[in-house]
């Protein structure tokens, strides 16, 4: 009974962690330019990694591989923000400019003309 | 007759007094005319927010160092030259260093470099042997100012901090040795501690670079142990925010850039918040000048989040306690956010 209940458990984690990954995907195919895939690329780290790590550490049960699972995913949780931060920061400063929604006409004109210069 | 030319690369230490002294009275031995050119070399370009600080406290050291030489010169003909080196590139390691000041020299035909022996730009470990080298291969002559120097201590920290910092890192070290091993093994635990003596030994200084609190530092690990649910359930919920938008057909997203000051410190808080809100999807910070994060966020629900600022309340709590973070008000009550134009980047 409790391991058929645990082998579903990890069975739902899993699928959850395939689900976000794919939305993931999705968003980066979707999304307009680098900032804002930036940040769907970080849904498969955390959560995408996270519920797949954590129905790992189901199936394995109480033992000294579930702990690697959690410091997996603590590096990963680690990592993930910088590799992102990095990307942005340099995509800025290469002078990619974002992608933004209208906030009045005056933004919206300054940035395609700051575009415009930089391309 | 021909004045003497001579470069004095300063940094702010305890014997650049003495150097620039040395500098102006060797100068004039045997010529009654001297050029002095003090200089500062940046190691960061002025565009970071580091150079910038940089930038200042060089000018401020180079009118300091004016002073100076102007009063040593008494009445000789001293003509003085200030200058900050290296302010729009990104100086990397002695060799950097003695080109710039190499190419600084020829360009104006000093024949002579004054060195402070404890010559330090910047941040990084001292430089003088390395520089002194690449000096030699470009043919440079210099010169080291014989200077009287205190007795060197560790600086800052004090015998009873550096005796913190080795056992909290021997202890973190050794711990996780046991966790990747086995804690109940004889021989991973004479490793582990081998391990952790040697990695302790030679990396507690960069590990922790402030002083710990015996009391204080062990609480804020328990409050950060406190935080990370409070984390990951921020995440769950702006995943599922993020994913709805994108899986909708019409895809209703709003990315605007928001600047928000945020009320911690420099250092590891604000690192620990910066990418706490880079962690949640949907905002993103592509920018942290000190205090001042720039945000890129995604969707109108992520960017009120921000605004309110509980990420920052729950770093607050972790870092300074429960009163600190109760205190605060949020970033949209106290002014210092707001959504920014693209051409603040």
């Amino acid at each position: 009974m409790i391991e058929t209940l645990r082998f579903w458990a990890a069975v739902a984690l899993l699928g959850l962690g395939v689900f976000f990954t794919f939305v993931s995907t999705v968003g980066i195919l979707r999304l307009p330019d680098i900032y804002s895939r930036a940040h769907t690329a970080s849904q498969t780290d955390t959560l995408g990694a996270g519920f797949a790590l954590a129905g790992v550490a189901v199936a394995f049960g109480w033992r000294n591989v579930t702990v690697y699972t959690v410091l997996l995913l603590f590096f990963v949780f680690v990592t993930n923000p910088t590799a992102a931060h990095a990307i942005a920061r340099s995509a800025a400063e290469t002078g990619v400019e974002p992608l933004l929604a209208d906030e009045g006409d005056e933004t919206d004109a300054e940035t395609v003309a700051d575009g415009g210069e930089k391309r | 007759m021909a004045a003497n030319r001579v470069l004095v690369p300063l940094s702010d230490t305890v014997t650049v007094r003495q150097t620039v002294d040395y500098a102006v009275r060797s100068g004039l031995e045997d010529a009654d005319e001297l050029e002095c050119h003090l200089v500062v070399a940046l190691p960061y370009d002025e565009e970071m927010p580091e150079g910038r600080t940089q930038a200042e406290e060089a000018e401020e050291l180079l009118s300091r160092a004016r002073n100076w030489a102007e009063e040593d010169a008494g009445d000789a003909e001293v003509r003085i030259e200030t200058a900050a080196l290296g302010t729009d590139e990104y100086l990397f390691g002695p060799r950097d260093y003695a080109e710039i000041f190499a190419s600084y020299a020829r360009e104006r035909e000093i024949d002579r470099i004054v060195l402070d022996p404890e010559y330090q730009p910047g941040v990084t470990a001292r430089i003088l042997q390395p520089l002194e080298r690449e000096l030699d291969r470009r043919g440079v002559s210099y010169d080291e100012a014989p200077v009287d120097r205190p007795a060197r201590h560790g600086r800052l920290v004090t015998g009873g901090q550096r005796f913190d910092q080795l056992f909290a890192t021997f202890w973190i070290s050794f711990g996780f040795y046991l966790v990747l091993g086995d804690p109940f093994y004889w021989f991973d635990i004479v490793t582990g501690v081998a391990v952790g003596g040697i990695v302790s030994t030679t990396l507690a200084q960069v590990t922790f670079s402030f002083p710990l609190d015996r009391v204080r530092s062990p609480i804020r690990v328990g409050r950060f142990i406190l935080y990370i649910p409070y984390l990951l359930w921020e995440i769950v919920r702006a995943n599922i925010a993020v994913s709805a938008v994108i899986l909708r057909p019409s895809m209703p997203i709003e990315p605007t850039l928001a600047r928000v000051n945020a009320r911690v410190r420099s250092g590891l808080p604000l690192t620990a918040l910066a990418n706490s809100i880079t962690l949640t999807p949907g905002t993103l910070t592509v920018r942290a000048d000190d205090q001042r994060l720039l945000v890129h966020t995604l969707i109108p629900s992520a960017r009120e989040d921000l605004f309110d600022g509980g990420l920052e309340k729950a770093i607050r709590f972790v870092f300074y306690g429960r009163e600190a973070a109760g205190a605060i008000a949020s970033p949209r009550e106290r002014d210092d956010a707001d959504v920014v134009g693209g051409d603040e980047l």
